[in-house]
């Protein structure tokens, strides 16, 4: 039995197919038409389908089958080309995957035809990403404590990240920096100052229009001229002058135009579309009264395809939004004291898990031989590691505030003062800023000191025996006296098998990166849930035993 | 680098024949709580508890200068008057049993009594309100010494009843467990006193839960564990070593307070019970940390170490951990390895 004569007859078993017609096997896929029926429906639909030689099997993300109908494009979760946006079930076998398939088309039908359903997560409208000059270009922003109102425009000013390719092009991605609006307000994204400090290195121009610039709510406007509607004279008229002072100078420069509006729970997106200096999509037009030219002029939008750019909301919303800490730690000021092997780990885990306020303390300087089980690059050389953690934490999250530490406060100014009555004082208010201190020094006469300062912040120490046999995770205010014994008295740590570098009398512990990350990540999984369900805080070492790890509490 | 070479290996053998020589002496439970508690009699620190006497004496003698006849005469109470102190924290309590008539109310007379002691002593020490007294902490001394006494005001129920039946109102400052602020306790602090005489095993037990809670920084009270533990050699056939007695009193916590029905009643006045000074999480909190500790030292023996310390200042020679029975010390002097309280990270 040929592949489209399988097909046909299953999908003629299928109850809901009043009717399968005009079947055929194409050059590369069978195409046809049926036409569904159910009581719930009013009257039947007819859809195009089309299947690919892949199915049952999916191509790339996307079902190999497609259902088409264009009097349904205004409808949810139909594409320009009236095809439908199923997801469906995995299944190898052509005959049960086909049933499986038209069912989730019934469910499409009654959810959205039938029921007229809205969805609780938004959709970003649909266009197709141009490129421009053959390049890519993108667009990414956060919030602002700032509500736009219609109609509002002005400059936007941008920042430029890494260029890289995209689909196999090049790319420049850019970030918006801040809003600069016609009443001369600037508006700062809601970035952290890392990103926010530099200077601009790139411009455009913002139009807030409130109502998504889109046919059906759905399909972005391809045409200039679909935006009449939306965009004020104005704003033409700004952009005009603009072009006309930067033509000498800029011409060809390109200069994205972001268009914002409102999706849900009053969030903004802006759409973007860099446009030409030389080539903006404006005309002049004369204006006329009765007929007769006035002998002003003004701007209107031409008939000019849109190329919109690659653009993206990355507010902490969604930057984290697929997973963080609790906010009972990412909301909290925390300092780490240490940041090596241990140390640049937490750091590094509490940046992507969302925390907000970070500040590092060490002395040491970062050397090639740490990169192996560190979260240090080899290509920024040699560095005072708080410096290059600092820039290591700013690449990943732009949302972190992060301070280093004067590199001898806790390795030795503490030390000379921390029994002189007033200036024991004073350490006591400067550490009591931070909400949570997670000390990985490694250095018992600093643990001792931060123990004895009875702190009301949050402490906790994290260290770890030769060969990462064991983690030891103490809290204040029961951090000394326990290290101190488990490390004398139970763990065993062997400390002769220790690893020499060459050149210098300082051996160190051996353990590969994997040996100390199970370790960490475990204890601040265990931490983290230590916050984030309010629990008592009791010491705790995760042993490793053969492949199994235990975590013991105290 | 040979000569540092060697010098390691020889160091080496020296710390593998010490540990080995550790791990052959299992910790006895029952001889290392015995030093435990003998590191911590009070007797190690005459010179210090000469001055909390001294100091203790001068504030009797200011309270008996100022209120005269308004009070009866002020008397020691508290851990050395039970015979349950410990070396590593401590402090004098001195309670003031006032008249009934010179203060309209409790507070009154509470406020009236810390601001006398405020400013007395504020210059030299810090004083403040505390749930049922006020706490006096002198600033350290020129040997690194700080005392600090309890002051307990307490209030006859009747004029002159005092003198009949030893009871006292107390005014309860800040909330306690059930007890709300501002309200008050009567209670008679000579039966909590007259409560532990003559109770050698539970002494030892109660000082050797108040190192735990001391070292350990756990804020359970003192008189809480005292009256517990009490109340477990009453309740359950607690015999054996040392050890022995002291994991069946933390089964007996462990199994008891997080019972609704479970009280303890203060021997001053059997209305009170002291259990309702902990809120329902605080005795699940309670019973958890005797599981907790029962299992980590059945685990492994040393980590009794990890509950209930020596104090090393007063260890003695031959039972320091330099030598033999109680782990490898930090000062374990080598050049060329580092000591087993090496951490890594």
């Amino acid at each position: 039995m040929s592949r489209v004569s399988i097909i046909e007859t299953q999908i003629n078993e299928i109850p809901f197919v009043e009717e399968i017609y005009e079947i055929k096997q194409e050059e590369l896929n069978v195409t046809g038409k049926v036409r569904i029926a159910f009581p719930e429906l009013s009257a039947p639909l007819d859809f195009k389908f089309e299947i690919t030689p892949s199915y049952p099997l999916k191509n790339y993300d996307s079902e190999s089958i497609t259902f088409r109908n264009s009097d349904l494009v205004e409808l949810k979760h139909v594409m320009g080309n009236g095809a439908i946006c199923i997801h469906t079930s995995h299944n190898i076998d052509l005959r049960k995957k086909l049933t499986i398939d038209f069912l989730s088309l019934k469910k499409w039908i009654e959810k959205y035809y039938i029921n007229k359903e809205d969805d609780t997560h938004y959709e970003h409208l649909i266009y197709k990403e141009k490129v421009v000059k053959d390049i890519y270009h993108s667009y990414i922003f956060t919030d602002v404590n700032y509500i736009f109102t219609k109609g509002e425009f002005g400059k936007v000013y941008l920042n430029e990240l890494s260029n890289g390719t995209y689909k196999g092009k090049n790319i420049k991605n850019y970030i918006v920096q801040s809003f600069f609006t016609q009443g001369k307000f600037k508006i700062n994204c809601n970035w952290s100052s890392w990103y926010i400090k530099s200077s601009p290195t790139n411009g455009g121009a913002f139009i807030y229009i409130d109502d998504a610039p889109a046919l059906f709510g759905k399909f972005a406007f391809n045409n200039w001229e679909d935006l009449k509607q939306f965009i004020p004279h104005e704003f033409l008229k700004f952009l005009h002058e603009f072009e006309k002072n930067n033509l000498k100078k800029y011409k060809g420069t390109l200069f994205p135009i972001f268009i914002g509006y409102r999706t849900i729970n009053s969030e903004i997106h802006w759409l973007v579309t860099p446009i030409e200096i030389g080539n903006f999509p404006i005309k002049g037009i004369a204006e006329r009264l009765e007929g007769k030219k006035t002998g002003k002029w003004y701007s209107e939008l031409e008939n000019d395809k849109i190329s919109w750019s690659i653009s993206r909301n990355s507010s902490y919303k969604y930057f984290f939004g697929r997973g963080a800490l609790t906010s009972k730690i990412t909301d909290k000021k925390v300092l780490i004291i240490g940041v090596g092997a241990i140390g640049s780990m937490v750091a590094k885990t509490l940046v992507r898990g969302g925390c907000k306020y970070i500040h590092i303390a060490d002395y040491d300087v970062k050397e090639p031989e740490n990169v192996c089980r560190s979260e240090y690059l080899f290509n920024l050389g040699i560095n005072d590691k708080i410096e290059e953690l600092s820039r290591i934490l700013s690449a990943i999250s732009p949302f972190v505030e992060l301070e280093t530490i004067d590199n001898h406060y806790f390795n030795s100014v503490i030390k000379f003062f921390y029994d002189k009555k007033e200036i024991r004082k004073e350490f006591v208010k400067s550490i009591e800023n931070y909400d949570i201190i997670i000390d990985c020094t490694t250095d018992n006469d600093l643990m001792y000191i931060l123990d004895s300062l009875k702190l009301k912040t949050d402490i906790m120490n994290l260290s770890i025996t030769n060969h990462a046999k064991a983690l030891i995770c103490a809290f204040n205010p029961n951090i000394y006296d326990f290290v101190i014994n488990q490390f004398s008295n139970v763990l065993k740590n062997d400390v002769e098998d220790l690893y020499n570098p060459t050149g210098c009398w300082d051996p160190t512990f051996k353990a590969s990166f994997n040996d100390i990350a199970v370790l960490v990540q475990m204890a601040l999984k265990n931490i983290n849930g230590l916050y984030e369900n309010n629990l008592r805080k009791n010491n705790f070492v995760i042993k490793s035993i053969e492949s199994n790890y235990k975590v013991e509490e105290f | 680098m040979i000569g540092r070479f060697s010098i390691r290996i020889k160091f080496g053998f020296i710390l593998d024949m010490v540990l080995t020589k550790i791990k052959i002496m299992a910790v006895n439970k029952q001889e290392y709580l015995s030093n435990v508690l003998e590191t911590h009699r009070i007797s190690h620190i005459d010179n210090l508890v000469s001055k909390f006497k001294e100091k203790r004496d001068e504030v009797k003698t200011a309270l008996q200068s100022k209120y005269g006849t308004d009070i009866y005469t002020p008397f020691d109470s508290g851990s050395f008057k039970k015979h349950t102190a410990i070396n590593t924290k401590f402090d004098l309590d001195i309670v003031v049993p006032f008249k009934r008539n010179p203060f309209e109310t409790l507070e009154k007379m509470f406020l009236d009594l810390y601001e006398f002691l405020d400013n007395e002593y504020s210059e030299e020490a810090t004083v403040r309100k505390q749930k049922v007294s006020i706490g006096i902490e002198f600033d350290e001394d020129d040997e690194g010494d700080i005392v600090s006494l309890d002051i307990v005001p307490g209030r006859e129920l009747n004029q002159d009843q005092y003198s009949d039946d030893n009871n006292l109102n107390l005014f309860v400052n800040e909330n306690y467990g059930f007890l709300s602020k501002n309200s008050y306790i009567q209670t008679n602090i000579q039966s909590q006193i007259d409560h532990i005489k003559a109770k050698e095993d539970e002494r030892k037990i109660i000082r050797l839960l108040k190192i735990w809670k001391h070292s350990n920084k756990e804020s359970f009270k003192s008189f809480l564990l005292e009256l517990i533990t009490i109340k477990a050699f009453k309740k359950k056939d607690i015999t054996g070593n040392l050890w022995e007695k002291l994991e069946a009193v933390m089964e007996y916590i462990r199994d008891n307070v997080t019972d609704e029905n479970f009280k303890l009643k203060d021997p001053g006045n059997s209305n009170n019970d002291v259990m309702d000074t902990l809120e329902n999480w605080e005795r699940n909190d309670l019973s958890n940390r005797m599981t907790t500790i029962i299992e980590r030292i059945n685990d492994i023996d040393e980590n009794i170490k990890t509950y209930f310390p020596v104090n090393s200042d007063f260890e003695e020679e031959e039972k320091s951990s330099s030598n033999e029975g109680y782990g490898l010390k930090s000062g374990i002097a080598t050049s060329s390895i580092p000591p087993t309280t090496q951490r890594f990270g």
